[in-house]
């Protein structure tokens, strides 16, 4: 628990001197609640909720990928995580303490997107549950990342992909039918149905959800087993 | 304390050490000795565990929190301060955070504390690396080159150090492929080339064996002596 705790606060100290990582967690709220402020609420054509919900859905996808690989993908290349690891912490002290950080400006963030939106109690409950559900599912997938790239410069390279596809397909998913079903295997897109119809079909949603965490799970161990932190 | 004995390690069809033996006794400060690619780090690897060797055994008598690392990349965090540096390995070690400052302290950062590292030259973040391998006030010191691309003055200011610290009663460990340092500094050396052991002993008497004695013992003329291979 020491290691961890020492991780969660090395990393909070170091993500507000990061620039980097701090505008992924600062721009999607920011622009929402310009864009909530400015476009929706003027324009009655627009669903006041509009640009927190698709906000919401590329800060899930895109901001927490890249966000831990990155983070991972610097303490490997800068030796930082091999005296880590030296130091007597365990890899999965040093995930959980990435990880828990991640997962808790996830929740910060997404609890300052239920403040812009317009939203009743039982919607932000729905809305913060499934945002939880993301945020884990895109920690793990960018733990993954973070193992398998070399660098810094190879998990953006890598995660990038993941993040457009899971931060962008939901909105695209809007306009095309084709794309819906398909990205309906989504963890982003059951989110993204959620939070724009909150009398969707909730349980479903957590089902899918639930299956791409278990996924990605299965997938993290995999290539940690074969790829350890490469410390 | 530390022992190693018969030591071989391969990368894939490429072997890097070839039964490498040498101990090293408490409170010594023993120098291992090479060019680039000799095999240096990999014995520090391997010591502190994070290689395993293909053959023969070795021991350092010291657990992880009884060891300090100060490896060749210095692994800083660069956006924090030189104190939170420290701090988050004091907290892993459990040991109290007003350490981190007589670290600091110690190693002459005392007033760059609250400086980031990205604003540090590299004399102070290879003193920095320093006080996080002390903090800990560990058994062992494994240093890998750790002047290495210093000026002189800060240079001296480490080998300081480190003739501190061994009266303090810490074991040495370092690799450096400069005989100067080498000479100033260890108890012993191990002369390491392409894997293999080819000397070792007191500088001086290594030198006396090779008839390297000028007006101060040198290694260097030994290792060509030996090798035919200057040390870059």
């Amino acid at each position: 628990m020491r290691s961890i705790r020492a991780i969660f606060i090395k990393q909070a100290k170091d993500m507000f001197k990061n620039p980097m990582v701090l505008i992924m967690f600062i721009i999607f709220p920011a622009v929402s609640l310009i864009m909530t402020e400015l476009v929706a609420k003027s324009n009655d054509d627009i669903p006041n909720n509009m640009f927190v919900t698709m906000m919401a859905a590329i800060f899930a996808g895109m901001a927490l990928i890249t966000s831990m690989s990155g983070i991972i993908a610097e303490d490997i290349e800068r030796g930082s995580l091999r005296l880590l690891v030296m130091a007597g912490v365990k890899p999965h002290q040093y995930l959980f303490g990435t990880g828990g950080f991640i997962l808790l400006m996830g929740i910060v963030v997404s609890v300052i997107f239920t403040l812009i939106g317009d939203f009743t109690n039982t919607e932000i409950i729905k809305f913060l549950t499934v945002m939880v559900m993301s945020t884990a599912a895109s920690i793990i997938l960018g733990a993954s990342i973070g193992i398998i790239a070399k660098n810094q410069q190879a998990a953006t390279a890598i995660g990038m992909p993941f993040a457009v596809i899971l931060g962008f397909t939901p909105m695209v998913a809007g306009f095309n039918k084709t794309v819906e079903k398909a990205a309906s295997i989504l963890y982003t897109q059951q989110m993204n149905v959620i939070v724009n119809d909150f009398s969707a079909n909730f349980n479903k949603a957590m089902l899918v959800m639930g299956i791409n965490i278990a996924v990605l799970l299965v997938l993290f161990i995999i290539i940690f087993r074969k790829r350890g932190l490469k410390v | 304390m530390i022992k190693m004995n018969g030591v071989i390690k391969r990368f894939g069809k490429n072997t890097v050490l070839t039964d490498v033996s040498f101990e090293v006794k408490k409170q010594e400060i023993f120098g291992l000795l090479g060019p680039s690619g000799a095999g240096k780090t990999t014995i520090i690897n391997i010591l502190t565990n994070q290689l395993n060797a293909d053959g023969g055994n070795y021991e350092t008598g010291a657990s992880s929190f009884e060891t300090g690392l100060m490896l060749d990349n210095d692994g800083l965090f660069p956006r924090l301060s030189c104190a939170d540096n420290l701090n988050v390995f004091a907290d892993i070690y459990n040991i109290p955070r007003k350490k981190s400052m007589e670290a600091l302290k110690n190693v002459g950062l005392g007033e760059a504390a609250k400086k980031s590292v990205n604003n540090l030259s590299k004399g102070m973040r290879q003193r920095l690396a320093l006080a996080r391998a002390i903090l800990h006030n560990p058994k062992i010191l494994f240093l890998d080159e750790p002047t290495s691309g210093l000026d002189p003055a800060t240079a001296r200011g480490i080998h300081k150090l480190i003739l501190e610290l061994r009266e303090k009663g810490a074991t040495v460990f370092l690799t450096t492929h400069n005989m100067d340092e080498a000479v100033k500094l260890c108890d012993k050396v191990s002369l390491l080339h392409k894997g293999k052991i080819i000397e070792q002993g007191a500088p001086d008497e290594i030198c006396r064996r090779y008839d390297s004695v000028k007006t101060v013992p040198d290694l260097e003329s030994v290792f060509i002596k030996l090798t035919g291979v200057e040390l870059e």
